[in-house]
């Protein structure tokens, strides 16, 4: 079948020391998005959500889309910029699904809050679906090992797997504030929730990276 | 492993069930105590000595006023001080600011903003008072206790919720008796409690919280009239715009200065009045305040801050000599309405626990202070006559003046019936013998002394007693009930957990070549329990208790979610599996889709709680929209609720007969059903179930009815559900009807996918139907406060005034959804349980496999959540919120509570019934075709 050819050679392998260099880009784009709001345009989460999303996505999506890309799957069937091109694509198709699981949870709809949403649900994107089109395409089988299944195999898949899973888990415990009565601004959708997203990826990076260093170990001493 | 047998199940669930219930009823009967309440009015008996005999006799109800007025003025004996009464009533005002605490006079700030009452405080014009209100400290209450002198218990406000006028017997209600003009000019809650009685009136809504400036002005505005008329006899000044100044600001605010100033404005403005000039002494200005306020201005607990009122005697014909004793008198709020009855010559209310404030007789003679300290000691002494069944204290030797220098002295020990006893009999007698002596004039000052200590000694200790007995916790009730609960649960989980194992253990035999993975603990069953786990840690705060529905939202759209997640998981590669699971997995992701879609409409419907309930929700655009497409949405939604109706009035012609039709369409259809279900032969299957009847061995001497049982049950689980909703569709606003579709609609995809899917367990299946029935609960509007019952719907379809029908009524209105998931549990046992069982099961295995999940999940479940916010409400008795937030929740528990019992039994008595019908007939069918061989 095709799906243990794939399993078992997971394109491109991914060094505990690359592992390490993406996640830390991909870590400073976000504190670079963070840091431009707040200096260059004045603004953060609390005074103005939207912009300063969109800020972020938009300074974090190069760096998301052209790391991911190097380590696609089948290098010689799929040039580079046909990994960008997918990565580029996959933003706005993983913005809506984002977007309705987030209004199936009961994200606020209304005009006022749609530019929020959007923007968002965007930066959600970057997190949890970019990474995946990057490298693997729509090869379904994929897809489902990483987001049905839960199932990685081999340190990329641990690199996209955990930390979109945790991005989607830290909104979740984000958006617990929400409905209480403490008067507090960043109470407003979407903020608490980005920030337990973020939150989430982050930790997540560093699980990942923690179960890929196990992970060589183990493997190192079996090579040699 | 041992079985359980099904009789032994049975047992233990009702023995669980009945420990449950008493735990429950001690509990509340402890944590709520009902106070047993005097009915009917007091009259002219309460002139005499509770012991005398005397009744009331008929004629006296049927006398006109004057002449009601001079019986009651000939009867108490006391010379009437004040002809009318001004009560001023200042909403939240603490009683600090005016009067000061621990001694100190109150902050420079409010001492200069209320300079004409602080004068006349310092000048023994007046005397306050630090009057203790009783917890709930919101202002319907607090009025009632001040113009009855009785403290309400939680559920009697709980339970009068849907009539708000005041029936007990108070002051107004005895003030009209004797023909008093009454005005009133404020807070319309006095209109809604004492509807009729005023023969003018000015109500202002306290809706409007931002508003601190129009709300008193529409009571002044009167007053400047009010006070040159002579018409009235009480004039009621409500002024709820300090209470504003609270909720907006706090105590600090900056508004509260000059607030203060405008209510000292009218003090000084009544009191230069020439009413309370010219007759000097004939009109008394009271100032009071209901309740207090915290530092942040809100109030509803029992902090000190809030249950510190003002009560202020302005016009007293007494001079009080000095600042301090006008200012450092404590008395309670209840004490208000002895006080003024007596001051005004009209009976005493019956279930008044106060005491007269002594200061303000002051100016009456000797023996008529005397004579009021009797007249309030009669009424309380039958008040406790009343609480204490079998009372008895003799009585009093009226001729035995000559040993009271023995009984005066009588130490009072023992239990409480005999200290309350003892100190009425010593305050009597001493009282007696006073009389007797009056003319020998030896001691006499000494002796009134005593007598008005013995009097105070009784009526203290009998007001502590009778006020304890409205909120005191009875602590081995609670602990008891406690037990009892915990017991319960633990007895129906370990059922639980028994029967999981057992099932899986005999299932995995069966399935084992397809169910390899059936012993691993899924994601969708750890959420399960995650979410029983964050339901029983949510409701210690008391802001995700008012936001409650946020949290079953949240957690069945993620369930949905999860469901979601797997079905993808089992969703073919390709095409390398048949095309026919293909379908099957598309349609459940299609369901799912469906579920999702229709719990977030039905989430957006109402937008309950609590804070959030100002923001636009689906029910608010659709009664509020003027556009006429918005007009048409609201036509169809509401149109299909209208069709019924008028389907079911063509069909009824009255509408109050609609509830009879539909209750013996169910009747019927139940208990012929079974009888009239064509039994049949292997040949014709039903249609869903070609797969299993092929596998049936072809015989009609089975003994066990399955696919007769599975038909009937799933023809009456359809009629339960139909019947309900178009029972709903009548009861419920019509802005709801929609909103019913919608749990509806949810309840059979849910039904339907796990039918189709046969992924999940049983027992997780049943869960996820209990939560989206409470889901639905709060999505039909409601919430954890009492005020969104819907009590106009209660009394459809009633031709007269009837508690206890209107009460089920709102019962079936409240709980319409999760009584659907119940009723519906019939149809899920007919589309579900009886694959499992194989056919030559016996009766005991068959009942305890098609009934046991579907009626002790959600008993467990409710035993969970029930016995943990019994223990959070337990731990939270002095929590701020107590009362506001705490006790409503847990009103509603118990009604879910009682809901899941009438469901569960539903559920079981049908399933029972049916199955035993069926048997019957099939072992009859079998004799008759043995005969005919």
């Amino acid at each position: 079948m095709v799906k243990d050819s794939t399993a078992e050679n997971p394109g491109q392998s991914v060094s505990p020391t690359q592992a390490i260099l993406i996640h830390l880009i991909c870590g400073v784009g976000l504190a670079v998005g963070f840091s431009v709001a707040h200096n260059v345009y004045f603004i953060n989460l609390v005074s103005d959500p939207s912009h300063t999303l969109r800020l972020i996505w938009v300074i974090e999506s190069p760096f998301v889309i052209l790391l991911y890309s190097f380590f696609r799957q089948n290098p010689e069937k799929c040039s580079y910029l046909k990994a960008v091109i997918r990565g580029v694509l996959a933003l706005p198709v993983g913005a809506l699904v984002n977007a309705l699981g987030a209004i199936a949870l009961g994200a606020p709809v209304g005009s006022q809050y749609f530019q929020r949403t959007i923007n968002w649900s965007l930066l959600m994107s970057l997190f949890t679906f970019v990474p995946p089109a990057s490298v693997f395409g729509s090869s379904s089988e994929d897809w489902r090992r990483i987001f049905a299944n839960t199932k990685p195999k081999g340190s990329l898949d641990y690199m996209i797997c955990l930390p979109a899973h945790g991005a989607v888990v830290g909104a979740w415990f984000g958006a617990w504030p929400m409905p209480l009565d403490w008067e507090r601004p960043w109470q407003e959708w979407p903020i608490c929730v980005t920030y337990g997203a973020v939150a989430g990826y982050l930790v997540a990076m560093v699980a990942s990276l923690v179960l890929i260093l196990i992970q060589g170990g183990q493997q190192h001493p079996k090579s040699e | 492993m041992s079985q359980m047998t099904c009789k032994k199940l049975t047992l233990l669930t009702l023995a669980g069930l009945i420990i449950q219930i008493i735990g429950l009823l001690l509990f509340v009967f402890g944590f709520f105590p009902v106070k047993p309440a005097l009915s009917g009015v007091s009259g002219s008996e309460s002139y005499h000595a509770p012991a005398s005999g005397f009744s009331e006799n008929q004629t006296q109800s049927s006398l006109p006023p004057h002449q009601l007025r001079s019986l009651y003025q000939e009867l108490s004996g006391i010379p009437p001080l004040f002809d009318r009464l001004i009560l001023m009533v200042i909403d939240g005002l603490p009683a600090e600011f005016v009067l000061g605490k621990d001694g100190k006079p109150p902050k420079k700030a409010y001492m200069e903003a209320m300079p004409y009452t602080q004068s006349l405080l310092a000048n023994g014009m007046a005397i306050g008072y630090h009057s203790k209100a009783a917890p709930p400290t919101v202002t319907m209450p607090r009025l009632k206790a001040m113009v009855s002198g009785a403290i309400g218990g939680f559920l009697d406000v709980a339970f009068n919720f849907n009539t708000q006028a005041m029936l007990d017997d108070n002051l107004l209600g005895q003030f009209f008796s004797i023909g008093w003009n009454m005005v009133m000019h404020g807070d319309e809650t006095w209109l809604k409690l004492f509807p009729g009685l005023f023969t003018r009136h000015d109500g202002v809504s306290s809706f409007f919280v931002k508003d601190t400036v129009q709300v008193d002005q529409n009571v002044s505005r009167h007053l400047g009239d009010e006070l040159t008329r002579d018409d009235w006899n009480l004039l009621i000044l409500h002024y709820l715009g300090l209470d504003h100044v609270g909720h907006i600001g706090g105590r600090n605010s900056v508004l509260m200065a000059p607030k203060l100033v405008e209510m000292d404005e009218m003090v000084k403005m009544i009191h230069m009045s020439p009413i309370m000039k010219n007759d000097q002494g004939k009109t008394l200005l009271m100032v009071v305040s209901d309740h207090g306020m915290t530092e942040n201005g809100n109030h509803g607990g029992s902090s000190f801050e809030e249950t510190d009122s003002l009560a202020l005697f302005i016009g007293l014909r007494s001079h009080v000599s000095d600042y301090a004793s006008a200012t450092q008198n404590t008395a309670q709020q209840v004490d208000i309405a002895p006080t003024l009855a007596l001051l005004f010559g009209v009976p005493i209310p019956k279930n008044n626990v106060g005491v007269l404030i002594s200061e303000t007789f002051d100016p009456l003679e000797d023996d008529h202070q005397l004579r009021a300290l009797e007249l309030n000691s009669w009424q309380l002494f039958r008040l406790v006559e009343a609480q204490i069944s079998g009372l008895s204290c003799g009585s009093i030797p009226l001729n035995g003046f000559r040993d009271t220098q023995i009984s005066g002295t009588t130490e009072c020990i023992g239990s409480i019936e005999k200290i309350l006893c003892c100190l009425y009999m010593n305050a009597a007698v001493l009282h007696c013998s006073w009389k007797f002596k009056k003319v020998s004039e030896s001691n006499r000052w000494e002796d009134y002394n005593s007598t008005v200590a013995a009097y105070h000694k009784f009526l203290k200790t009998a007001s502590e007693w009778l006020s304890s007995r409205a909120t005191d916790k009875p602590v081995d009730l609670l602990a008891f009930g406690v037990t009892a609960m915990l017991l319960s649960c633990l007895i129906l989980l370990s059922i639980i957990f028994r029967m999981c194992r057992e099932v899986y253990h005999v299932e995995k035999p069966l399935h084992c070549h397809s169910n390899n993975d059936m012993q691993k603990w899924y994601l969708d069953e750890t959420f399960v329990l995650g979410v029983t786990l964050i339901l029983v840690i949510s409701m210690i705060s008391s802001s995700m208790v008012e936001e409650e529905h946020y949290i079953w939202h949240f957690m069945i759209s993620t369930f949905y979610l999860i469901l979601l997640r797997k079905t993808a998981q089992l969703l073919p590669v390709g095409n390398s599996l048949f095309q026919g699971q293909a379908r099957n997995c598309k349609f459940e992701m299609c369901s799912i889709f469906v579920l999702l879609i229709s719990e977030r409409i039905l989430r957006g419907w109402h937008q309950g709680g609590v804070n959030w309930t100002h923001l636009p929700d689906i029910s608010k655009w659709l009664e509020h929209a003027a556009s006429d497409h918005i007009k048409t949405i609201q036509l169809v939604s509401g149109s299909f609720s209208d069709l019924l109706r008028l389907l079911c009035s063509i069909f009824a012609f009255i509408e109050e007969k609609i509830c009879t039709i539909l209750g013996s369409t169910i009747v019927v259809t139940v208990v012929m059903l079974p009888w009239f279900m064509p039994i049949q032969n292997s040949e014709k299957g039903s249609r869903h179930d070609i797969y299993t009847t092929t596998l049936v061995p072809s015989d009609v001497k089975d003994k066990s009815p399955l696919m007769e049982l599975r038909d009937s049950l799933y023809v009456i689980g359809w009629t339960y559900i139909l019947c309900w909703c178009l029972l709903q569709l009548l009861l419920q606003q019509p802005i709801n009807s929609m909103a019913i579709l919608l749990v509806l609609v949810q309840i059979m995809t849910t039904i339907l996918h796990f039918s189709y899917s046969g992924l999940h367990r049983e027992w997780l299946e049943i869960c996820a139907l209990y939560f989206l029935g409470m889901a639905g609960h709060f999505g039909l509007g409601n919430s954890n406060s009492l005020a969104t019952i819907d009590v106009a719907g209660a009394f459809i379809g009633l031709s007269s005034h009837s508690t206890v029908l209107s009460g089920i009524l709102m019962f079936m209105i409240t709980y319409a959804s999760p009584l659907l998931v119940l009723l519906s549990m019939v149809v899920y046992m007919s589309v579900k349980s009886c694959l499992a069982i194989p056919q030559n099961a016996d009766s005991g295995y068959v009942l305890k496999t098609m009934l046991g999940f579907p009626c002790l999940v959600p008993l467990s479940l409710n035993s969970i959540l029930l016995t943990a916010y019994t223990i959070v409400l337990l731990l939270m008795r002095n929590h701020l919120f107590v009362w506001s937030v705490f006790s409503p929740k847990y009103l509603y528990v118990c009604a879910t509570t009682v809901s899941i019992y009438i469901g569960v039994s539903v559920v079981a008595l049908t399933g029972t019934y049916t199955y035993f019908v069926l048997a019957k007939r099939k072992m009859m069918l079998v004799s008759i075709i043995n005969d005919k061989r």
